[in-house]
């Protein structure tokens, strides 16, 4: 298989790298015709802002991964890029990597589940712009599958690993019904905006945002479809909230053990749930003493994240597993397009000898005797040649065993010395895929 | 029959063994190949154990309530199969081990010590003393299941409070379900003792001539009664709150034990059948 390509990802490069040459949607559908018409007949490119990836089949041979880095950087100019900040995979290996893409074995954040519909949406944009061929297709499909699979068939996307969404695993701990509760989330930058929406997402009833700057929480407030709380004002309504995730920038604590102790005996005793995400500390520790008062900061939920990702890395195994399996299927229907162009070869072998007898006897016998002649040998080379085609041709739609295959294909081609013979290899491509493509409709 | 007996009695704890270490499995594991494994077994359980005591009552022609270790396996039978309604109604299945644990003691307990009894009082063969006593053991079943959600709930309520994210944390559900669980048990098992202690009053001065208002069952009894009476009604006027009503309910517990302890071994009781 002559696939091929690169990637630059959180392994190889820094992140301002990893930035500069992300792609967006625009960028890749105006790289995609420039590749296709110096590089690939088929590809795709991935980019995410951990990686950006580009695989294809090249149009001729002996084209480099360099002219695809060379594509690339020639679509998204930066400083500072060298050779070594990307990997480079062929044929068995590109193919595997990119179904270690799919499962989020190769991600960042082991187990991530974004990457598979990114994944698929990368070879969506391939497929709107007839940059995708059948072999991509199937990739893609098996890719997909393994990612699914993963997802099913193993842990590896459970548990929170971030501490944001670690938060939101305590508070479920804590309460059964998100609905009927109300959360406050102090601070709009990203920790408190990635906590908002998690909270919005977990579905908690009512999310109010407090921020120094009124115009930044109104924004969060909006995206959230939550309240705001003015900043000077929010101690008074301590007691109104369940929920209270703290992440400012303030160097000071916030919220005092006592303002809680007050706001307890406004709620006459009904629990909260106090995460401080912050650096330094928003909330005075001191109120984890106080009863049916949850508290927890970046140290404690940290334990979290570190417990669900070292559970996530222990499935790396499994899935590694259904990479594997998926890897082997995908070769061996594969290697079963060797059947379709040795059919061809075949019955072109055979048709050039009974057209070469026919022309032997043309000027011996009358023409309605040729025409007699020609009918009986054309169904003469049709009945020897259906049980071999019937029996490959089954072989190549229903992906059988590959050795059983490949044995019948070679004791075919050495009998007949058909090496000889035109369409014979997977190198002509486009042709065969589609006729694989065909037959397997059939 | 009695062969039959003889094989249920040998089969029942077995079965009860089987669905606590499927339960244990997966509350340590949450393999997803257990599925409904679990739930099945312990229905299966709950059949046979059925089967087992209608199969007592026909062979010694008397409901089997005679004895204590007649009476201790009808405790096992009623924990699993209320756990097992409580299951069903909240699909909430982390936490089975803990509950059919107490239905392994009670049922490997009786199985060893249970023997033929053909013969008992006349009194004890009353349609009303069976519902008295059935009703009073599956109150007493909803007190020890609320007692163990109780247990758990105060895990958990520590473990979230000192930081610790381990099994607890991991494979129990949320606070508010361990307190919802804890009360609807309590509930039931107040309703339950409720219907005793109203049976008993009723029936018992007309069976016993020397009945006794300050018989030490019965105060025993409604002194437990009144503990979990003042726990519920508070959690509904005063909206008690997880914690508190838990302390209400392991302290009802605690008092049913001490009552049952002593009114069996040491009080002199009129109740007392065997």
């Amino acid at each position: 298989m002559n696939l091929i390509g690169i990637s630059i990802n959180h392994r190889t490069s820094s992140l301002e790298l990893r930035e500069a040459l992300h792609l967006n949607r625009d960028e890749i559908v105006s790289l995609i015709p420039r590749l296709k018409e110096q590089i690939f007949s088929e590809g795709v490119v991935i980019s995410t802002c951990n990686r950006t990836e580009i695989l294809g089949f090249p149009q001729t041979e002996g084209l480099g991964v360099n002219s695809i880095i060379g594509s690339l950087l020639q679509a998204k100019p930066i400083d500072g890029i060298k050779p070594e900040h990307f990997t480079r995979f062929f044929s068995c290996g590109a193919v595997k990597h990119l179904f270690s893409v799919a499962s989020g074995i190769d991600s960042m954040v082991i187990g991530d589940s974004q990457i598979l519909g990114q994944v698929k949406e990368a070879f969506e944009i391939s497929e709107d712009l007839d940059f995708a061929g059948s072999i991509s297709r199937r990739i893609f499909d098996t890719a997909i599958k393994v990612g699914k699979r993963s997802i099913k068939e193993t842990t590896i996307g459970e548990g929170a690993v971030t501490v944001s969404y670690a938060s939101v695993q305590v508070v479920e701990k804590i309460f059964a019904n998100l609905e009927k509760k109300s959360a406050l989330v102090i601070g709009a930058g990203e920790s408190g905006e990635l906590a908002a929406i998690h909270l919005r997402d977990k579905g908690v009833g009512k999310i109010t945002i407090s921020n120094r700057t009124i115009e930044r929480a109104e924004t969060l407030a909006d995206k959230v479809h939550g309240e705001i709380v003015p900043f000077q004002f929010l101690k008074e309504h301590l007691h109104n909230f369940d929920i209270i995730i703290s992440a400012t920038s303030s160097n000071e604590l916030i919220i005092h053990a006592d303002e809680i102790k007050t706001a307890m005996k406004k709620r006459k005793g009904t629990p909260v749930v106090l995460m401080d995400i912050a650096v330094p500390r928003d909330i005075d520790p001191d109120v984890r003493k106080i009863d049916n008062v949850f508290y927890h900061d970046m140290d404690s939920l940290k334990i979290i994240v570190d417990q669900n990702m070292q559970k996530r890395k222990e499935q790396i195994p499994l899935v590694e597993k259904i990479v594997m399996e998926e890897l082997v299927g995908f070769f061996n229907w594969y290697n079963t397009l060797d059947v379709v162009p040795t059919i061809k070869s075949i019955r072109s072998f055979f048709e050039e000898i009974r057209l070469d007898e026919l022309e032997k006897i043309k000027n011996k016998v009358s023409d309605e005797d040729f025409t007699k002649i020609e009918d009986m040998t054309r169904r003469m080379v049709g009945r020897l040649l259906h049980n071999p085609t019937v029996k490959l041709r089954g072989f190549a739609e229903s992906g059988a065993n590959i050795k059983e295959v490949l044995t019948n294909t070679l004791i075919l081609k050495e009998l007949f010395n058909l090496d000889d013979f035109p369409t014979n290899g997977k190198s002509d491509s486009e042709e065969n895929h589609n006729s694989e493509g065909n037959d397997e409709k059939k | 029959m009695s062969q039959t007996i003889t094989t249920l009695n040998v089969l029942l704890p077995l079965l009860y063994l089987t669905s606590f270490t499927v339960y244990l499995y997966d509350f340590f594991k949450e393999q997803k190949a257990v599925g409904n494994v679990n739930r099945i077994i312990l229905f299966i359980t709950i059949i046979v154990h059925v089967s087992y005591l209608l199969a007592l009552t026909v062979e010694y022609d008397h409901p089997p309530i005679t004895t204590k270790f007649e009476i201790f396996s009808i405790i096992a039978c009623s924990i699993a199969f209320s756990y097992f309604i409580l299951e069903l109604l909240t699909d909430i299945r982390g936490t089975g081990a803990f509950i059919i644990l107490f239905s392994v003691v009670f049922q490997v307990i009786s199985s060893i010590f249970i023997g033929p009894n053909y013969k008992v009082p006349e009194v004890l063969r009353n349609r009303l003393l069976g519902l008295h006593v059935i009703s009073a053991l599956l109150g007493y079943s909803g007190i020890i299941i609320s007692a163990v959600y109780g247990v758990l709930f105060w895990l958990l309520y520590r473990n979230l409070k000192e930081n610790k994210f381990g099994l607890i944390f991991n494979r129990l559900p949320s606070l508010e379900i361990l307190e919802k669980l804890s009360f609807y048990a309590a509930v039931i098992g107040f309703i339950l003792l409720t219907l005793a202690i109203v049976i008993g009053i009723i029936w018992l001065p007309k069976a016993f001539p020397d009945f006794s208002y300050f018989d030490p069952k019965l105060t025993g009894t409604l002194f437990v009664w009144l503990v979990y009476g003042v726990g519920i009604t508070s959690k509904w006027i005063a909206n008690l709150y997880g914690k508190k009503f838990i302390i209400f309910s392991l302290i009802g517990f605690v008092v049913a034990i001490a009552s049952l302890i002593v009114t069996n071994s040491l009080a002199r009781t009129f109740h007392s059948f065997y």
